[in-house]
């Protein structure tokens, strides 16, 4: 599949307690709701429906040991990992997945500089490196600064800056951006994109500025309407003139100029002094203290003792809509879209003038030309470290530094289940069996034709592990694979120092392979094919087989022949990888560990000599390869 | 929908069904002493309830669609990364074939697809939650979060207020199954649900506005009158038909027509390749009539061939390009009566919720018309709609009535008017009998009336000659930032949203925990006394 054949894949066993949905008990027993899981192509075949709705009976009871693992389920896709990636929690004994960690991270870097941003930067950079790092808006290669003299040799502080892309041979000069200096390239562009239309960045900002005089806390809120009502008005007589000529604001202005309306309608409609967002001004300002004295002025019978000449106002302010360009209303332009289909239609657009989905992504959501691609300053990463979702243990802890690449803490997985290995097992020239067929391809295995693949599962743990093999006898899906497997119950010996195993007898993992061609010929059920100091290969059987709507699909009681037409064209036009052979393993294995302090106090399954049994079980998938689609 | 409905600022309008509840709450105006809460300091300061209590971290804004997650902080103008679902996010760890043979549905297929085939992986749920895998759903969205906190947001999930946009109408397994997802995953105390359509006409600027979300599986038109929702009505005509189209008619050029019938609707083009080609060259002609300049018909646009799209490029006539967009959103050539309920064109869609709107809602929202939605890219496509709907409203002014019974009706009161008149005065006759049509059929078409001021009106307009009069009665389209960035603005000015779930409480409960009383009224942060009750329940407002 994804990776070369053969491989092996190991399920997180957390796919198996489902995502607790509180009112999902609940909802089910009021109406039963027939299998939402059904998968609509209606390529499940009754018997597998009825599977379905045992388990959703069941769910919620522990009995999903009891199913086969689908690896050709959608779902399984999401709990399968390369048993490399796992994690393993101490202290809850059990695989953890990324999907049953939580993260935190420990430190934010530019993958490119390799420059830590403190964290009180990182929102500020908006999670993106504030140096000089830059990617290619078009091709996302890392941009170079360079000169524009530079191609003609001049000294190297001359001139213009401008960044460069090295791999599409972009550069800022295709969007008319020069740079005075070669550093502190992203606060430059900052400032030269905010005002690239000049005319509309002046008049947002003013706007704002004068929002921002009005919505200053300390304003007095008596005199807040007379204000803002002669505001109103000058922005009804401004509005008129500037609207239909003026260019459109762009994103980020539009976005602060209705913040700022909002702002100060809310002030301006909230009348109590107290629920004024900003309570946290008291009442030492000048303006507070007007506040109050309105407050005492505007009641109704003193407001002729203090020659209120206001009367009081009978409904409260009411908040209005934006109304002006400058309050973030932006009222349709006739021409806009005629003008932007004129510029598609243009010879000098076509295709590649288009940004694509992926370079418009990560640009401002009006970008829609490649003109309008701006570089991009390289995206932060983070290291993290890793809890286990449910014990809160620590389960990754890297160094803070980005240049170092070590970790004070890593419980991967592999140092404690066997890492599993596949690879066929190549007839022998001396017991040449008619019906073997030759696996030296793995991308076409024919079907029909038993093939034989080593399994080798290797302890990390020093302690030996009693290992106990599980396989449905055929597997699911709708290309029935019968799987056997030899020895299913074996033992791997401890992992111990590897300068013992030199010194025991160095000769003996060398000479094993060349052993076991040739003197163990065929393989047996019930014997173990191999083994060596910490690991032990097993034989699997496996006769793959045959596609549906293949010629060779026979009559030998496979449940394919069941299907009928339809379903067979619904496979294969659905499912691509039908034809990858993979093989659910489920793995037991148990062991005597040492117990730890807090086990032996409470004394629960400890033995005499300080050990405890411990068990772990897990879904492996074995990525045999590819049938072929005829004899 | 009427329930999931905000409102803000406005106290006198803040009423239980409001989607929105303030942070301040309203109160009588004139003269008033701040009410007793002097005695009880701790509370004095809950009016703004994140600044005082701790410092809270900028809330986290997701909106989630059937094809694109959006996510960011609060307070910023766009989101910091849009993410799209497709089969390359359920591919398993480690499988690298997306970036060995260059993503799937980039270059031909091997074989036709049926065309709901060819959409449905890139698809995170469909509205009918029967055909919906909920697990699987659940399990993009788990990953689709993580990975959208590891390689964008860069913040610790779980730790900060989740507000999700979601659309107004969700089915409700989904709701449980995204929200049961995100609790369990993460930590997160709360999340709150704001609805899209009304963050739209946020993002406007607009406290009125009719929304019209040109979305994925379907197009929505949300009347929204001061905030509130007050109807919703759909379409299917959306940019998943319009990508199926636009296959079919790549599907065609590829083959050069020669289509058996059995393979009529069947795709064998990419995917990623036909999103490629509508993001970028998916236009719409701006009038409906076909006469347009053989100049424009001929001129030709080369694109990547739709056989071979890796490596050679093919002539294609620019106008094909505008048909997929034609046909499917505005259904040319198809009498009203043929279409069903549930497929009306955009424009029509328009014009019947503006129809099913009381006049006064209707005046003010048909002249704040806000398209959103990935099809309100489309260049060309938002004029056309209003034009056609102008012109709908030219032929059958705002009465619902139709049919030959009504105009047979009408024709024989124009007789009698007529002949009237030419009794009476003669001369007047050629002037009148241009007029009478439009006079006497229906109630004025508010659009063109000259808005007739009476004494009353007038003096209010004295009275208030401050607050400008609202433009009102004609159609006009207003650009809106998007639901995400009304989501934003909505956050970062601490308002908080009517449904608001806490942890503790959906855990115990799920979705069934809600308060089915959508008139359930809004807990008063102010008053810690009775706060004890109100506080134990939460409403799903318009989701319930």
């Amino acid at each position: 599949m994804s990776r070369p054949f053969p491989y092996t894949y190991i399920s997180c066993p957390c796919a198996d307690t489902p995502v607790p949905d509180p009112a999902r008990k609940r909802r089910s027993r009021e109406s039963p709701q027939k299998s939402p899981q059904k998968p609509p192509t209606g390529r499940v075949d009754t018997d597998q429906d009825k599977k379905l709705s045992v388990k959703e009976e069941q769910q919620g009871e522990d009995e999903d040991e009891e199913q086969t693992f689908d690896p050709r389920s959608p779902r399984s896709n999401f709990s399968l990992y390369p048993p490399e990636q796992l994690l393993y929690c101490e202290e809850c004994h059990q695989i953890k997945c990324p999907r049953c960690i939580t993260e935190e991270i420990v430190s934010w870097y530019c993958p490119s500089c390799l420059f830590e941003t403190p964290s009180s930067m990182v929102r500020g950079d908006g999670n993106r490196c504030g140096r000089n790092c830059f990617n290619c808006p078009v091709c996302t290669a890392p941009l170079a600064v360079s000169t524009i003299e530079n191609a003609t040799g001049n000294g190297p502080q001359q001139g213009p800056w401008v960044l460069s892309c090295g791999y599409c041979l972009w550069t800022t000069l295709d969007i008319g951006i020069k740079f005075d200096k070669p550093t502190n390239i992203r606060s430059q562009l900052q400032k030269m994109t905010d005002s690239t239309p000049p005319a509309t960045h002046d008049r947002s900002r003013q706007a704002s500025r004068n929002f921002g005089d009005l919505k200053h806390p300390l304003s007095s809120f008596a005199s807040v309407d007379e204000q803002s009502s002669a505001r109103e008005r000058d922005g009804e007589q401004a509005a008129p003139k500037d609207d239909p000529a003026a260019p459109p604001m762009g994103t980020d202005a539009r976005f602060a100029a209705l913040k700022n309306f909002y702002r100060t309608q809310i002030a301006e409609t909230s009348n109590s002094p107290n629920d004024h967002l900003s309570s946290e001004f008291g009442f030492s300002s000048p303006g507070a203290l007007n506040r109050l004295m309105s407050l005492y002025t505007s009641s109704s019978r003193l407001s002729g003792l203090y020659g209120g000449s206001k009367k009081p106002k009978s409904k409260p302010p009411v908040m209005r809509e934006a109304l002006t360009a400058s309050e973030g209303l932006q009222v349709a332009l006739e021409n806009n879209e005629t003008d932007m289909i004129a510029r598609l239609q243009s010879p000098e657009c076509g295709w590649d003038g288009m940004a694509s989905i992926d370079q418009r992504a990560t640009q401002s959501p009006d970008a829609r030309f490649v003109d309008d691609l701006l570089p991009l300053p390289v995206l932060l990463r983070t290291k993290r470290a890793k809890r286990c979702k449910s014990c809160k243990h620590i389960l990754v802890k890297p160094e803070s530094k980005p240049q170092s690449t070590r970790f004070r803490i890593r419980l991967i997985a592999l140092s404690y289940i066997p890492l599993p290995t596949l690879r066929p097992l190549a007839p022998s020239s001396s017991s040449a069996l008619p019906a073997m067929a030759p696996t030296s391809d793995l991308n076409s295995l024919p079907p029909l034709r038993p093939i034989h693949v080593l399994l080798t599962l290797k302890n990390h743990m020093f302690d030996p592990v009693r290992i106990t093999l599980a396989t449905p006898p055929v597997t699911p899906g709708h290309v029935a694979t019968k799987v056997t497997v030899l020895s299913p119950q074996f033992e791997i010996g401890a992992n111990s120092d590897v300068w013992d195993e030199a010194l025991q007898g160095a000769s003996a993992p060398l000479t094993s392979d060349s052993r076991s061609a040739a003197l163990r010929g065929v393989p047996e059920a019930g014997k173990v094919w191999d083994k060596g100091r910490n690991w032990t290969t097993v034989v699997l059987e496996v006769v793959p087989g045959t596609l549906p709507g293949s010629s060779a699909e026979g009559g030998d009681g496979n449940p394919n022949t069941e299907t009928n037409d339809e379903d067979i064209l619904a496979v294969a036009a659905s499912k691509q990888d039908e034809d990858v052979l993979e093989i659910p393993v489920f793995v037991h294995m148990d062991w005597d560990a040492d117990a730890q302090l807090d086990q032996q106090n409470v004394g629960k399954g400890s033995k005499p000599d300080d050990k405890v049994t411990r068990e772990l079980a897990y879904w492996m998938v074995l990525g045999v390869g590819r049938i072929q689609a005829s004899l | 929908m009427s329930s999931d409905t905000p409102s803000m600022g406005a106290s006198k309008r803040a009423s239980a069904t409001s989607g929105l509840r303030n942070s301040q709450t309203a109160r009588p105006v004139s003269p008033h002493t701040p009410q007793a809460r002097s005695g009880n300091p701790s509370f004095a300061s809950s009016t703004s309830p994140s600044s005082s209590f701790r410092s809270e971290d900028d809330a986290i804004i997701f909106e989630i669609g059937a094809r694109w997650l959006r996510a960011g902080f609060e307070g910023s103008s766009a989101p910091v990364c849009v993410v799209g679902f497709g089969p390359e996010d359920s591919r398993r760890v480690g499988d690298y074939r997306g970036w060995i043979q260059g993503s799937t549905g980039a270059g031909r297929l091997p074989q036709s697809v049926d065309m709901d085939e060819w959409t449905r992986v890139y698809e995170l749920w469909r509205p009918d939650s029967r055909e919906v895998d909920l697990g699987l759903v659940e399990d993009k969205i788990e990953r689709a979060f993580r990975e959208t906190y590891n390689q964008f947001l860069l913040t610790d999930a779980g730790t900060s207020r989740l507000v999700l946009v979601l659309p107004s109408l969700m089915p409700h397994p989904l709701l449980s199954s995204l929200l049961s997802t995100l609790f369990s995953r993460w930590r997160f105390p709360s999340v709150t649900l704001l609805s899209s359509a009304t963050m739209s006409a946020t993002a406007a600027g607009l406290r009125s506005a009719l929304v019209v979300d040109i979305g994925w599986a379907e197009t929505t038109a949300t009347a929204i009158y001061e905030y509130r929702e007050m109807t919703t009505k759909r379409t299917t005509r959306s940019m998943k038909h319009l990508m199926q189209e636009m296959g079919l008619l790549l599907t065609g050029l590829a083959s050069d027509g020669s289509q058996d019938p059995d393979t009529a609707n069947r795709i064998s083009v990419g995917f990623a390749y036909c999103e490629e080609v509508v993001s970028r060259f998916a236009w719409c002609k701006p009038q409906a009539k076909k006469d347009t300049s053989s100049d424009e018909l001929n001129r030709k646009l080369s694109i990547p061939s739709p056989a071979n799209p890796e490596e050679e490029y093919m002539e294609v006539p620019f106008s094909h390009l505008a048909e997929p967009a034609e046909k499917v959103l505005f259904a040319p050539g198809v009498e009203e009566h043929e279409l069903d309920d549930e497929e009306k064109s955009l424009p029509l869609l328009v014009y019947n919720s503006l129809l099913s709107l009381c006049p006064d809602a209707r005046g003010t929202c048909m002249s704040r018309i806000v398209f959103v939605g990935g099809g309100s890219r489309i260049p060309g496509l938002r004029r056309r709609v209003l034009k056609e709907v102008s012109l709908l409203i030219d032929r059958h002014g705002w009465s619902p009535i139709r049919g030959k019974a009504l105009e047979r009706q009408r024709q024989r009161l124009e007789e009698l008017r007529l002949s009237a008149r030419k009794a009476s005065s003669p001369p007047e006759t050629p002037k009148s009998n241009g007029e009478a049509p439009s006079t006497n059929d229906e109630p004025a078409d508010p659009s063109k009336e000259v808005p007739e001021i009476d004494f009353v009106e007038q003096k209010l307009r004295r009275q208030n000659k401050d607050i400008p009069v609202p433009i009102q009665g004609v159609l006009r389209e207003v650009e809106s930032l998007g639901p995400w960035a009304g989501a934003s603005l909505t956050t970062s000015l601490k308002i908080r949203g009517m449904v608001e779930i806490e942890r503790e409480k959906f855990l115990q409960h799920g979705l069934a925990g809600a308060t089915r009383d959508i008139d359930h009224p809004v807990p008063d942060r102010r008053s810690g006394l009775r706060s004890g009750g109100d506080r134990s329940s939460w409403t799903l407002a318009g989701w319930a």
